[in-house]
């Protein structure tokens, strides 16, 4: 099966390396948590994938398709949703989705029905017309989200995407993660809140200083350690590095 | 508190006026802003011996209204739009008013701050000139200083009390919409004022100026150093100022909570227009921010309506450009190059969402086309009408008005999307500060722009020299180039 992402020897370096000799495959129908330490590379990484800056050298595939060589062909796989939501805020909802779908090129017919959908499901139907100027961080976030899954990407990378939610918020947002996961997207996700990573992720990778240093589900992470939580493991294999 | 609040509001107007040299030292900032002060001296002090020379008769008078016809609506009109701009983007207000301070201590301090930064463009102007005239043996001049005080004073009172009224009445949604358009229009009255006053005949004009109240002409006496109303203006502007501080300041922290959470209402009542096509989404999105934001669209409108009365000054001036079309064809044309930059700018570099669309699937190159694409439509609306009209005229100087006007904004957009600086768009006014050369460049084309509009209107084939200077600039200024036009951004 063609991996959803596929990573070889990736670097980047802004004076100093920031990401050294990645290597990393997520497979389709799988949660890839990134996790690390601030400056330890996570953004950079999806930064890259996103097609948002160059690569010094390595090799970066989606879902088969070489985004180094042909980042077009791989942009209409791919969503991005960065930490801070990047909206209009004389739009509203539903014209940020119009945006969105016209810029990825969605059937309109197929792309109202889908807004449709998303804003109901994430609670903002109500909001559909009101300019996202007045709204809360996490509402921002949802808008943001529904903007990343309006052309049905195969791979989404999100960063910090629970940030700013309230409880119901995260749920509702858990679960369409979890819906488009089982129809065999693929999401790579970066998160401080590691309870998060424990949660919904298939497979956790730490980086530190730009290194893959550990990576595995939760089980194989603790070692055997019944009594270890994600944060003793993480702290135990920062600190190491 | 209250002058410590002053004082803060002043570094940060003083940081965001220093900005270009904010990441020099403080020894080349200084040397800056002296060599700055000495050169508007330097350039001041032949305009105060022509002054001088003139100091008899009815002339002073004229200058000091024409000072007072520009400064006081703008001192009413520059703390109207901050204010409402201020209420809708809350800055630091949720912070201080959050704090132990009570609104008294706060709004004064504000208001102060409002006042000086309205004046402050002016008094940098005429300043030197009033330091220049001092030293020339005319100390009345010096009354310059407390008369533009006095106007930020009471123009800050005026302009606060109206934006506050009409938060009230209208809410604060709308109040900011129209506060900004009042401002606007305030603010152009001056130059309209002014239009209309240089084609009264001579005659009818001083009759006017001598029908004018003792109080309206306070200000300009008080400009010309005339002891008894430079007292009485003074003294009115402190009370003034006074009133407006304690009177409003209660209505000032009611209109905060009422704005707070105000933003973000009902956005349009139109059916979702779902489009596949990416150029079209683009357009569209250009279109909706741009309608949406009318201070972006009044202050690009003032731009404009400030570069008119030099064509009516040309007009009247006799000569060869007597002829209307020769006045008015290349002022169309700059104000199309300037209209097509300052929108290419905002389209190119001042995207609120830079990463998310370079995210999309489609090259740069694609992106960037179909927002230059997008600004195409609002140049060719601002121009239709004033081409309309000139067509009545002259139909010739209309039709290289029409052509030049293209080519203008096609090398206004072009430079632009050459030497992209990413800014915030509320930053459009100030883009210039962004990049000095880009900005030297931008005022040359339109200058070569003019000059050939004007010698095609003669039908002079003179006119291809200065075109051919625009294609130079081009060529030099083009991504090849990127090292002789360096950008400098912003820290």
């Amino acid at each position: 099966m063609t991996p959803a992402l596929e990573i070889r020897a990736l670097r980047k370096s802004f004076g100093k390396p920031a990401v050294d000799g990645l290597d990393l495959t997520v497979s389709p129908g799988e949660t890839y948590a990134l996790l690390g330490p601030n400056g330890a590379g996570k953004s950079t990484t999806l930064r890259m994938i996103a097609g948002l800056l160059p690569a010094d050298a390595g090799e970066i595939r989606v879902f088969g398709v070489d985004a180094r060589r042909h980042p077009v062909e791989a942009k209409r796989l791919v969503a991005w949703l960065p930490d801070e939501p990047q909206l209009y805020d004389k739009l509203d909802p539903t014209e940020y989705l119009e945006f969105v779908a016209g810029l990825w090129g969605v059937e309109p017919a197929l792309a109202r029905r889908r807004a449709d959908e998303l804003l109901e499901s994430l609670g903002l139907a109500e909001q559909r017309r009101q300019r996202c100027e007045g709204f809360s961080k996490g509402m921002r976030q949802k808008v943001a989200l529904a903007g990343a899954l309006i052309h049905e990407p195969k791979l989404l990378m999100l960063d910090e995407p629970l940030t700013g939610l309230d409880a119901a918020s995260a749920r509702q947002v858990k679960d369409i993660l979890a819906a488009r996961v089982a129809a065999g997207a693929a999401i790579v996700l970066t998160t401080h809140i590691l309870e998060v990573a424990e949660r919904i992720a298939t497979r956790i990778g730490i980086l530190a200083r730009g290194k893959l240093v550990a990576e595995g589900t939760f089980e194989t992470l603790r070692a055997g350690r019944a009594d270890a939580t994600l944060e003793d493991v993480f702290l135990d294999v920062t600190r190491a590095a | 508190m209250f002058l410590r609040l002053v004082a803060l509001d002043l570094r940060l107007g003083w940081r965001g006026l220093s900005a270009p040299v904010q990441d020099k030292s403080p020894a080349f900032r200084a040397g800056a802003v002296l060599a700055l002060v000495l050169a508007l001296h330097a350039v001041a002090w032949p305009v105060g011996l022509y002054l001088g020379a003139r100091e008899s008769g009815d002339f002073p008078a004229l200058v000091a209204r024409t000072g007072a016809l520009f400064v006081l609506p703008w001192a009413i009109a520059s703390p109207m739009s901050a204010l409402a701009r201020l209420l809708a983007q809350r800055g630091d207000l949720d912070l201080l008013l959050a704090s132990p301070l009570s609104a008294r201590a706060i709004f004064p301090a504000r208001l102060l701050a409002l006042a000086l930064e309205a004046v402050s463009p002016a008094t940098l102007l005429l300043g030197p000139l009033a330091d220049v005239c001092a030293l020339q043996g005319r100390p009345h001049w010096l009354a310059l200083y407390p008369a533009l005080l006095g106007a930020g004073l009471i123009g800050a009172g005026l302009g606060a009390g109206a934006a506050l009224a009409l938060a009230f009445a209208l809410g604060p949604r709308r109040a900011r919409v129209v506060s900004q358009l009042a401002a606007a229009a305030v603010g152009g009255s001056a130059a309209l004022a002014a239009q209309a006053a240089a084609f009264l005949p001579e005659g009818a004009r001083w009759r006017l100026a001598a029908s004018l109240p003792d109080l309206l002409t306070l200000p300009e006496r008080a400009a010309l150093g005339e002891p008894g109303p430079l007292a009485a203006w003074v003294a009115l502007a402190l009370a003034g100022f006074a009133l407006a501080a304690v009177a409003l300041a209660q209505p000032f922290a009611r209109a905060a909570l009422l704005a707070a959470g105000a933003y973000g209402g009902a956005g349009r009542a139109e059916a979702p227009r779902f489009t596949a096509d990416l150029a079209t989404a683009l357009r569209r999105k250009e279109h909706r921010l741009l309608w949406r934001d009318p201070w972006l669209l009044s202050q690009m409108g003032l731009q404009a309506l400030y570069t008119l009365p030099i064509a009516f000054i040309l007009w009247r001036n006799g000569g060869v450009t007597a002829q209307p079309g020769v006045a008015f064809a290349p002022t169309l044309v700059v104000i199309a190059g300037q209209f097509s930059a300052s929108l290419a700018w905002i389209a190119l570099c001042a995207e609120d969402a830079p990463d998310f669309v370079a995210t999309a699937p489609a090259t740069r190159r694609q992106i960037e086309r179909a927002k230059i694409a997008a600004i195409a439509v609002p140049v060719a609306c601002v121009m239709a009408l004033p081409l309309a009209g000139l067509a009545l005229a002259s139909p010739r100087a209309a039709a290289v008005a029409a052509v030049c006007g293209a080519g203008a904004g096609v090398s206004g957009a072009l430079l632009m999307l050459w030497r992209q600086a990413p800014a915030r768009r509320g930053m459009v006014l100030r883009r210039h500060s962004q990049g000095k050369l880009v900005a030297l460049a931008e005022h040359w084309l339109s200058l070569c722009w003019a000059a050939a509009t004007g010698m095609a209107a003669l039908g002079h084939v003179a006119a291809l020299a200065p075109f051919a200077l625009v294609v130079l600039t081009l060529w030099f200024a083009r991504p090849a180039r990127a090292a002789i036009i360096p950008v400098f951004t912003q820290g």
